[in-house]
């Protein structure tokens, strides 16, 4: 059974290089997308995905608010969040641990490096 | 088209309409159908030794259905016709006895027996085409089967013998022409399968190496398709290469989303698992992938001023230019024939003892036929301006005063460069 993740990013750019580097890795997984936070909260919910990948800065809902609402559901409180964001400054890091992403990676990406830690969020948690 | 042949119970002229390939299937049935027809024509050569003639006939438009290419259905049809017309003009006694050897029938003169005919299917006689030269003695010195009687004028003989000649000589025409048309059609099969086995490969390769099964169904595609392992081989590496190519240009296009190109180019080559003697086999192509929408050209800039020299490399650059630096006009001579740059930039002036100047460098250039069109541009001290112009130029060089305006610089190499394009397509 493969693994689901839901990408949620407002750049078509962005959104299309995940989904690149997705498809050339070894994992099993079935990429979800979302375009901003308020589609997030509904397809995190209606999909249960087994890893997010959560952009801060988008329209209608960023995901500063569509974390916590994504938290607050007892469906889906224990999906982890990467928090996947333009904004690396050690006090955003602190927040977004606090709103409870489990890391805080900070773009322009590395292919290697995130698929490692999609990795490691997946294995945690089995199929 | 696929007709069938009831008799035989074997499907007959295997045929597509054009564009198509054929299938392993119907390879398999072409080749059983012309060992079929091989065996119907054997039969046909016996039975024209035994002069029955009709049977004979019967088996040869048998082959025509299995196999209507075979290049010897006329010729033993031919043979049919004159052993019936020997039969009508001498009937044999009706006591003779039969001879075994030499062939009871006078020796056949459009096609050989077959021993010696080649058919498709027997590849030694068609590699190795008949030599009149050797057989024609033989000829001489063999009389016929059915010998001219002794009194049979001398003219008699020789005719005859020269209809065998020519006889022979069609048959090393045809020999020739089957070995030919063979190897086409090999050919034509084999790229035919071999597009089939890249279109499969292109597809399990679209996101880097396959997974297991993938790959062993593409060699079982190969080994399906009677693709030499050595072809296989070399259609995979190639696949591979390019769809890598392919990757490293899509992953370029987004590379302000990267951290770092070269580490992201490094992940694609573990991805498309190429090798580092692939990847530096193929490294200009893929580099020129790279830089395909920004490279303009290659510059080869001959300064002794350091300082000039790099401020004017680092624009150069920037602007999609390779830049390749000589100290010297001389030391630029070695480099211009191995580089074959688009244009060459050189300044007038050089403080070495018994260096060329940049217009001696620039007549040097003239005189040799495979670089006296590569666009040159000389930088001169604004006294030497009017002096330098007033020297016979040619259309592929200019001269321009120093300090080097940049933008009058790019625009006079943007001149020489559309000629120096325009000049090179010409001659493609």
């Amino acid at each position: 059974m493969s693994h689901k993740i839901l990408l949620v990013e407002d750049d078509e750019d962005n959104r299309d290089l995940v989904s690149f580097v997705l498809q050339r890795s070894q994992l099993d997984v079935e990429l979800l997308i979302a375009e901003n936070g308020e589609e997030a909260v509904q397809m995190a919910t209606a999909n249960l995905p087994h890893l997010i990948l959560m952009d801060m800065q988008m329209p209608v809902m960023d995901g500063w608010h569509a974390v916590p609402i994504i938290k607050a559901d007892e469906r889906t409180k224990n999906i982890p969040i990467i928090a996947f964001t333009a904004q690396a400054k050690p006090e955003d890091k602190i927040k977004t641990k606090q709103l409870g992403c489990v890391e805080h990676y900070s773009k322009p990406m590395d292919p290697e490096e995130l698929l490692n830690l999609i990795q490691k969020y997946l294995n945690s948690q089995g199929s | 088209m696929v007709e069938v042949s009831t008799k035989h119970n074997k499907k007959a002229a295997v045929s597509l309409p054009p564009g198509k390939e054929h299938t392993a299937q119907d390879l398999a049935l072409i080749k059983q159908n012309k060992e079929a027809a091989k065996q119907c024509l054997l039969v046909a050569d016996r039975l024209i030794k035994e002069g029955d003639f009709e049977k004979a006939r019967i088996e040869v438009e048998k082959a025509q259905k299995l196999d209507p290419a075979h290049p010897y259905i006329s010729a033993f049809l031919d043979r049919i016709n004159y052993f019936e017309e020997q039969k009508k003009k001498n009937p044999p006694p009706l006591a003779a006895p039969k001879t075994v050897s030499p062939s009871p029938v006078p020796a056949p003169p459009p096609a050989p027996t077959v021993g010696a005919a080649p058919l498709p299917v027997t590849p030694a006689p068609a590699k190795k085409p008949v030599d009149t030269a050797k057989i024609l003695p033989n000829l001489k010195t063999a009389p016929p089967s059915t010998p001219p009687p002794a009194s049979a004028p001398k003219a008699e003989v020789d005719s005859k013998l020269e209809e065998m000649r020519n006889q022979i000589q069609e048959l090393t025409r045809a020999l020739l022409e089957e070995k030919k048309a063979r190897e086409e059609i090999h050919e034509h099969q084999l790229q035919g399968a071999v597009n089939q086995l890249r279109h499969a490969l292109e597809k399990a390769w679209v996101n880097g190496a396959p997974k297991e099964p993938e790959a062993i169904a593409c060699h079982q595609l190969a080994l399906s398709l009677n693709i030499p392992p050595e072809v296989e081989k070399s259609v995979h590496r190639e696949v591979k290469i390019e769809m890598y190519s392919r990757a490293v240009k899509e992953v370029i296009s987004k590379r302000k989303l990267l951290r770092s190109s070269s580490s992201t180019l490094e992940w694609l080559r573990k991805v498309y698992q190429i090798t580092v003697t692939e990847y530096l086999e193929n490294e200009s192509k893929f580099l020129l992938d790279l830089v395909a929408d920004q490279y303009k050209g290659t510059v080869i800039l001959v300064s002794e001023d350091t300082k000039a020299r790099n401020d004017l490399t680092n624009r150069l650059k920037a602007s999609g230019y390779a830049v390749v630096l000589a100290q010297t006009p001389e030391l630029a001579l070695e480099k211009v024939e191995k580089i074959n740059p688009n244009v060459i930039l050189c300044e007038q002036k050089f403080s070495s003892d018994g260096a060329l100047s940049g217009i001696k460098f620039m007549h040097i250039l003239r005189t040799n036929s495979k670089l006296n069109f590569i666009p040159c541009v000389l930088f001169c001290e604004k006294s030497d301006l009017e002096s330098l112009r007033a020297s016979e130029l040619r259309a592929n060089e200019a001269i321009i005063k120093k300090p080097v305006d940049f933008d009058e610089l790019t625009a006079v190499m943007n001149e020489k460069l559309i000629q120096f394009r325009e000049y090179v397509s010409s001659l493609v």
